[in-house]
């Protein structure tokens, strides 16, 4: 019943979807009024069939109904009302469906904005949305389906992935999810710009806001993402180079690349091909990397596709592909003819840097992550590419990148002099030289970190050098206080100080990555009762095992004291988790946090007959805290960003 | 044009740069897979290259020394089996009889020392085999599997 309900909406909404993604082009010749109506229509349509069928699934999944094969093979009757929701997004299936759900919704928005705007431009926005929609609809209806049934109907169902049994699965992939839609926005923008050949600024001002809301939801689904693995996977790391996990940074690269670009573009009118290809790549990587997670191509290596829905996913990014690239060629004449460069030294040229920087990034990351794939494909040899090569090549890179960060954000447009450069940035470079000194006699030797360091010090200290600058001067002007000098600042130029922030805490971020990539300790061993293990700072003290039944699982958990230079600092409890149906346990790593370092216990085994012995794994991680802090921050950025707080507002839009 | 120049020489340097890092990154980092019996097909032995090998531990063949964390056994693929000895904390999966994938050198001994164990979880995991939890026995006494 719930099934034919659901399954019968996806099938209507994909009729409004290719009805939406026709309209325009039949009504090339006929008034536009007439086609934006049926294509309002259209939009509106899959809205409400799509929110049905993803209702019909969340219901079947509470219910919960096991004559619907997904819900069967991802709940269980013992299943806790949260996972049974987020069942939602457990498998295949039913995030192919959320996908379309937050597009749809996102179209939705869109629609509903503009509805009195951007005449030219909404049929072939919403044209190119229910394209989009049309091809996520075609793989639910027709490929996998969220809604097949089963027989016999079993009993009880198998239960969602114990991996996935875990408060981050409530945030991390709606958060990615949304990042990786709301990059169509500006691509449908752009799309239409290109069909209507209004090739002026117009769509990057209209998308700026949604394309930094589609950045930020990219950032923190990663940023929740690296989380989750810290905290639970249990082996101490928040990035490991895992191709899934490249697939979901590689359209950041370009969408931060985007947004630094596109001020280009608004101030100097320059880089329009670059900025329209900029989105195409972000988009189509947002397709290539659901290809890569969801076709099973790297998960099994011999096969190329578990299913149809890889090859299906290939096949549209292929269309993505040449259609953009097609229309950009198509268009070529009317983006022709823009301002040239005027100085090496000017913030048009740190921007440029700052794309090839993230672009170059984003070429590594993707020649090592297809590198294995192309290897089978044409030599016929397996081999994969570690984490060394991601490190070793994207490492300078980031580096040079952070330098930017302060430099790009404060030279001026066009032509830098030395006495502005002088002015600018002498200060905080020899404060930061000064910094990176100190840190060298403290005992920070390596290259690489201590580079690390001196640049996110220089980042930091051109900042609040700038920003000290500013205030003394309004102090002069106004006899404003720090506080409300700040406040004027923020309001006056919002997108700048918002930037500042974004870029304080990027660079937090990179100091949490090098202090624990370059200065972590590890050390493992099997203890009996009452006996420790010394690593770094810490003596760990065995102090017993127990076990709980837990609703879905049973847990055993170990005991450990911890002592900080002979000092207790309390108890951890690193546990591993039983699941009925799952062959192996799943690890749940503890941790304990200080802005300095922490330290990280994975409890690796136990003595299956005696119950006083246990392997315990445990990691010094300096700085890891950072990284969340550097999170923190970036999320307070981004709302300064994109709130309507001072004159910008009044203008509506920048 | 002597702009573009310019610009062209400049792009040049960076691709120069560019693929310089990527060549030695990939040097340093691509890591062949093979399986025992290529292995052992490779002659002379390639005690110098950094390796994954793949296959399954031969039932019976793992001796564990929980105190000193060494394991010894042997991973076969059907045809050949070649004798793995690794020190450290193997992933919860990997036991006598699963598969696992090695990452090591060849000793000069013939014995392939690993310093890593990988065992991937499949996205769709799959009940137990036998139809059998896998509950710890020293907590929870046998008792009736969940599913049947």
């Amino acid at each position: 019943m719930i099934a034919t309900l659901g399954y019968s909406a996806l099938l209507l909404a994909f009729l409004f979807a290719l009805l939406g993604a026709a309209t325009p082009l039949l009504a090339a010749r006929t008034p536009m009024r007439a086609a934006s109506g049926t294509v309002w229509l259209a939009i509106w349509g899959q809205f409400v069939l799509v929110t049905l069928a993803a209702c019909a699934l969340i219901y079947a999944l509470v219910a919960p109904d096991f004559s619907i094969r997904y819900v069967a093979f991802n709940t269980t009757r013992a299943t806790p009302l949260y996972y049974r929701i987020t069942g939602l997004w457990g498998a295949l299936e039913g995030s192919l469906l959320l996908w379309e759900w937050i597009l749809i919704v996102f179209s939705g928005l869109v629609a509903w904005i503009y509805r009195h705007r951007h005449r030219e431009f909404m049929p072939w926005v919403l044209m190119v949305f229910s394209i989009v929609s049309a091809f996520f609809l075609g793989v639910l209806a027709f490929a996998s389906s969220p809604f097949e049934t089963i027989s016999p109907v079993p009993p009880d169902g198998r239960g969602l992935n114990p991996l996935l049994e875990d408060a981050n699965m409530m945030t991390h992939p709606p958060l990615l999810y949304t990042g990786f839609v709301g990059l169509t926005v500006p691509y449908a923008f752009a799309m239409a710009a290109l069909i209507v050949g209004r090739l002026d600024e117009a769509w990057i001002i209209t998308t700026r806001r949604w394309t930094i809301a589609a950045w930020f939801f990219l950032t923190a689904g990663n940023l929740v993402g690296a989380w989750w693995s810290y905290h639970v996977l249990g082996w101490g790391g928040y990035w490991a180079w895992d191709p899934v996990e490249n697939a979901a940074f590689m359209p950041w690269l370009p969408t931060t690349a985007f947004l630094h670009s596109i001020q280009v573009q608004e101030r100097r009118r320059m880089l329009k091909v670059w900025n329209l290809s900029l989105i195409m790549i972000a988009f189509s990587l947002t397709l290539f990397g659901t290809f890569l997670t969801r076709s099973g191509i790297l998960s099994s290596i011999h096969a190329f596709s578990s299913g149809p829905v890889g090859s299906l996913f290939l096949g549209f990014l292929a269309l993505v592909l040449l259609g953009s690239f097609g229309l950009l060629a198509y268009r070529s004449d009317l983006l022709k003819g823009q301002p040239e460069l005027d100085s090496v030294l000017s913030r048009e040229s740190a921007f440029l840097l700052n794309n090839i920087v993230l672009v170059s990034a984003l070429f590594t990351i993707f020649l090592g992550t297809v590198f294995p794939l192309l290897s089978e494909a044409v030599a016929g040899v397996q081999v994969s590419v570690g984490a060394p090569y991601f490190n070793s090549a994207t490492t300078p890179l980031f580096l040079f990148m952070v330098f930017l960060m302060a430099v790009g954000p404060i030279i001026a447009w066009r032509k830098a002099s030395w006495d502005n450069l002088k002015r600018n940035f002498l200060r905080p470079a020899a404060a930061s030289l000064a910094a990176g000194l100190v840190l060298f006699i403290l005992g920070v030797r390596e290259f690489l970190p201590l580079l690390g360091f001196t640049l996110v010090a220089f980042v930091i200290l051109t900042i609040v050098y700038d920003t000290a600058l500013a205030l003394r001067a309004r102090r002069r002007i106004a006899g404003e206080g720090i506080i409300s000098g700040l406040v004027t600042l923020a309001r006056r130029n919002q997108r700048r100080y918002a930037g500042f922030v974004v870029h304080l805490g990027v660079v937090l971020i990179v100091m949490g990555i090098a202090g624990s990539m370059s200065y972590s300790i590890e050390r493992e061993a099997t203890l009996g009762l009452n006996e420790t293990l010394t690593i770094g700072a810490y003596r760990i003290r065995f102090e017993g095992l127990k076990g709980s039944q837990q609703p879905t699982h049973f847990r055993v958990e170990g005991s450990f004291r911890l002592f900080r230079h002979g000092v207790e600092a309390g108890v951890l409890s690193p546990a591993l988790k039983f699941f009925p149906t799952q062959e192996a346990p799943v690890g749940r790593a503890v941790h304990r946090s200080t802005l300095a370092e922490d330290v990280y216990l994975i409890l690796s085994g136990f003595s299956e007959v005696n119950r006083n012995q246990a392997t315990l794994k445990a990691l010094v991680r300096p700085l890891v805290v950072w990284i969340w802090i550097g999170g923190f921050v970036i999320v307070l950025g981004t709302l300064l960003s994109i709130l309507p707080l001072g004159k910008n507002a009044a203008r509506g839009g920048d | 044009m002597r702009k573009n120049r310019r610009f062209l020489i400049g792009g040049l340097i960076i691709l120069a740069a560019l693929s310089y890092m990527i060549y030695g990154g990939m040097q340093e980092a691509l890591v062949y897979f093979v399986t025992p019996s290529e292995l052992k097909a490779q002659q002379p032995s390639p005690t110098d290259k950094f390796l994954r090998m793949g296959g399954l531990v031969v039932k019976g063949s793992l001796q564990k020394d929980l105190q000193n964390l060494t394991y010894r056994f042997e991973i076969t693929d059907g045809a050949t089996s070649v004798p793995v000895f690794f020190r450290g904390v193997p992933p919860d999966l990997f036991g006598d009889g699963k598969g696992a994938v090695v990452e090591g050198r060849l000793g000069s001994d013939g014995v392939f020392h690993a310093s890593a164990i990988m065992a991937k979880h499949a996205e769709e995991y799959s009940p137990h085999p036998d139809g059998q939890d896998s509950y710890p026995r020293s907590f929870v006494p046998a008792r009736e599997p969940l599913i049947k």
